[in-house]
């Protein structure tokens, strides 16, 4: 009996012992917890204290866990508004982010490619230390111009990574060299026949053949005229740039074409090109400044003329409806190059800067139509093949109220 | 453990792959290069063209380097192996592409100078997008594994085939009208001929992309007509015997 009660008793003061051992532990690795969670319990606090300490800070943790997330959502969106591509990756050069641009150029094929192994190479570069740019020039269709920079993203002395970005600068170049070409040329159209001039009047001065003073003196005239045609053309662009639409009527489509038609006819006869005018409904009409759409027509045929082949036809057609006129030109003769289509409408753009200077243009005319276009709401565009032809579409909206219409039907 | 080096044998045939597609955009950029710079009579964009095809040079033979030592090195069968060889064969078919660039550059020095006929210009051109055209789809049909644009290609390379029969025509009325002259006349010809060529390897591509997916190439059933044929007279032989 005695044995037993002893027994008993034993057992207690282990099981005893073994409590206070255990809650001595967990207390042990509650301050430790705590203090990896960044706590300083105090030595006197109890087991409860702890727990609701270390149950504190987790919540803490947990909060800033999210708003790490949230920043770190908010840096992807940042990256993925912006309009250039950017790359990120690790200290090894694996990806770690990039943004909607920059995902054109994985997995990509074709062109991108090409963008692609660049900024693979070069991000691998510049995990060594290496800063690097490059303009890659794709021809495609449609050609394109991309600038891709590569640098390496160091903490003091430690590779972090590295961050490349992909900007498309493809319009950027195409406006410096309209720019670029405008001033050459508009210099360059201005020069020549001024320093013919010149050249011709100092020859004049001391001729006294007869016959060779009227020979030059006739050239003289034609330069002269050249550069009045120039000077006329550049103020009517200036006109049809600054003022918009003036003089707003309603106006029958079969008059304008009828008009331009006209004017063009005895130069078409010079050249042999016949001119057709399809059949279209005569109550085709729409509202707009009559001497500028007569230009535009005007300035379509006299192109058409100037590049068509002694026999050839030209054919003017026009469809529309209460909402909108098309106009067409058309012509059958040495037609444009794929690479200059773009760029027919600048001024004084030339697709061959000698063979339209013998024509006697004035590299004005398609940029006068384009303002029409524009300052009467349509546009104007173009299709055409070397050796074929080309064909001008000029489209334009009526600009006719309701009763306007009926009053045309 | 094998199965680890399965995955990974399996990421370097997607690398080869698209090692592959990186060769196809070089290529296949280097048609639009040569048009330009025979359109516009720019010999620095030619030599350019041609000192570039180095570039292409390396990456096909660094693809080919790659393809040996894995068919050395893992031994591959049946998908695996189709796919392996299919990229020795486009690799072969993209570069020949980017060598006929090349020979179109080649002739933008040799007929330097000569003004060319719109009409010719205009054909060239269109040469131009299709050859461009039907390598884009080839690579395209090569990447996506698609059996009906890549089984189409070869009925779209006639369209290239006809455009080189108007391109000769043309050449002989501008011989007759514009006085263009033999040598150039000659050359434009031949150039004509490499654009053709180029649509031929875009077609080449899509028969090894069938293959690949399928294990059919269009050369078995003219293989198969041979065989059969080979057959027939081995038989028609031995009935002779039979009869003599």
């Amino acid at each position: 009996m005695e044995l037993i009660l002893i027994a008993i008793v034993a057992l207690a003061a282990v099981l005893a012992f073994a409590c206070v051992l255990a809650r001595t532990r967990v207390k042990n690795r509650l301050i430790s917890l705590a203090a990896a969670l960044g706590e300083e319990p105090p030595g006197s606090a109890s087991v409860s204290d702890l727990l609701s300490l270390v149950e504190r800070s987790a919540e803490r943790v947990r909060r800033h866990d999210s708003e790490v997330e949230r920043q770190q959502q908010r840096f992807a969106l940042a990256l993925s508004a912006m309009t250039q591509g950017a790359v990120l990756c690790d200290e090894f050069g694996s990806t770690v982010m990039h943004n909607a641009f920059a995902r054109t150029f994985t997995e990509a094929r074709h062109g991108n490619a090409i963008v692609r192994a660049a900024i693979d190479d070069m991000l691998g570069r510049a995990c060594n230390g290496e800063h690097d740019q490059r303009e890659i020039e794709l021809f495609g269709p449609p050609p394109r111009l991309l600038f891709v920079t590569a640098q390496p993203l160091l903490d003091g002395d430690e590779h972090l990574g590295a961050l490349a970005t992909v900007d498309d600068i493809t319009d950027q170049q195409r406006i410096e060299s309209i720019r670029r070409d405008f001033v050459a040329n508009i210099s360059h159209e201005l020069r020549t026949p001024i320093g013919a001039v010149a050249l011709l009047a100092e020859t004049l001065v001391d001729e006294v053949d007869p016959l060779v003073v009227r020979r030059l003196s006739i050239r003289l005239r034609d330069e002269s005229f050249r550069v009045s045609h120039m000077i006329d053309d550049l103020l009517a662009l200036s006109q049809i740039e600054g003022d918009g639409v003036t003089e707003s009527e309603r106006i029958r489509v079969a008059h304008l074409v009828g008009e331009a038609v006209d004017r063009i006819r005895p130069a078409a006869e010079q050249a042999g090109v016949s001119i057709k005018v399809a059949d279209f409904s005569e109550g085709l009409a729409l509202r707009g400044d009559r001497r500028q759409l007569v230009s535009a027509l005007f300035n379509l045929l006299e192109n058409a003329v100037k590049y068509s082949d002694a026999g050839s036809i030209i054919e003017i057609r026009a469809a529309g409806d209460d909402d909108e006129v098309s106009m067409v030109v058309q012509d059958h003769g040495i037609g444009i190059p794929a690479k200059d289509l773009d760029r027919i409408f600048e001024r004084f753009y030339r697709v061959d800067q000698a063979r339209s200077r013998e024509t006697g243009g004035t590299g004005l005319g398609l940029s006068i139509v384009r303002h029409v276009a524009r300052n009467h709401g349509g546009s104007i565009t173009v299709s055409s093949r070397e050796g074929e032809g080309s064909t001008f579409m000029l489209m334009l909206p009526t600009g006719l109220e309701a009763p306007a219409r009926a009053e045309v039907k | 453990m094998s199965d680890a080096i399965r995955r990974q044998f399996h990421a370097q045939l997607v690398e080869v792959k698209s090692e592959i597609v990186h060769l196809g955009a070089l290529a296949m950029e280097t048609i639009p290069r040569a048009t330009a710079a025979l359109l516009n009579g720019d010999l620095k964009a030619a030599q350019s063209l041609i000192d570039d095809d180095d570039i292409i040079d390396v990456k096909s033979i660094a693809i080919e380097d790659a393809c040996m030592r894995l068919f050395a090195l893992q031994q591959p069968m049946a998908g695996d192996l189709r796919s392996l060889m299919t990229a020795i064969k486009l690799n072969w078919d993209i570069e020949r592409s980017a060598d006929l660039s090349v020979n179109i550059g080649k002739a933008v020095r040799r007929i330097y100078g000569v003004e060319l006929p719109p009409s010719v210009r205009g054909v060239v051109e269109q040469m131009s997008a299709e050859a461009y055209r039907l390598t884009r789809l080839a690579i395209d049909a090569y990447m996506d594994l698609d059996l009906s644009i890549a089984a189409a290609l070869d009925d779209m390379d006639d369209r290239l085939d006809s455009l080189q029969a108007d391109l000769m025509r043309t050449i002989f009325d501008a011989h007759e009208t514009h006085g263009l002259g033999l040598q150039p006349a000659v050359q434009l010809a031949l150039i004509g001929r490499y654009y053709e060529r180029i649509g031929d390897h875009a077609v080449n591509i899509g028969e090894r992309t069938q293959y690949l997916v399928t294990g059919w190439l269009p050369e078995h059933t003219g293989a198969a007509r041979a065989d059969a044929r080979a057959r027939h007279a081995a038989d028609a032989q031995a009935d002779g015997a039979t009869w003599s």
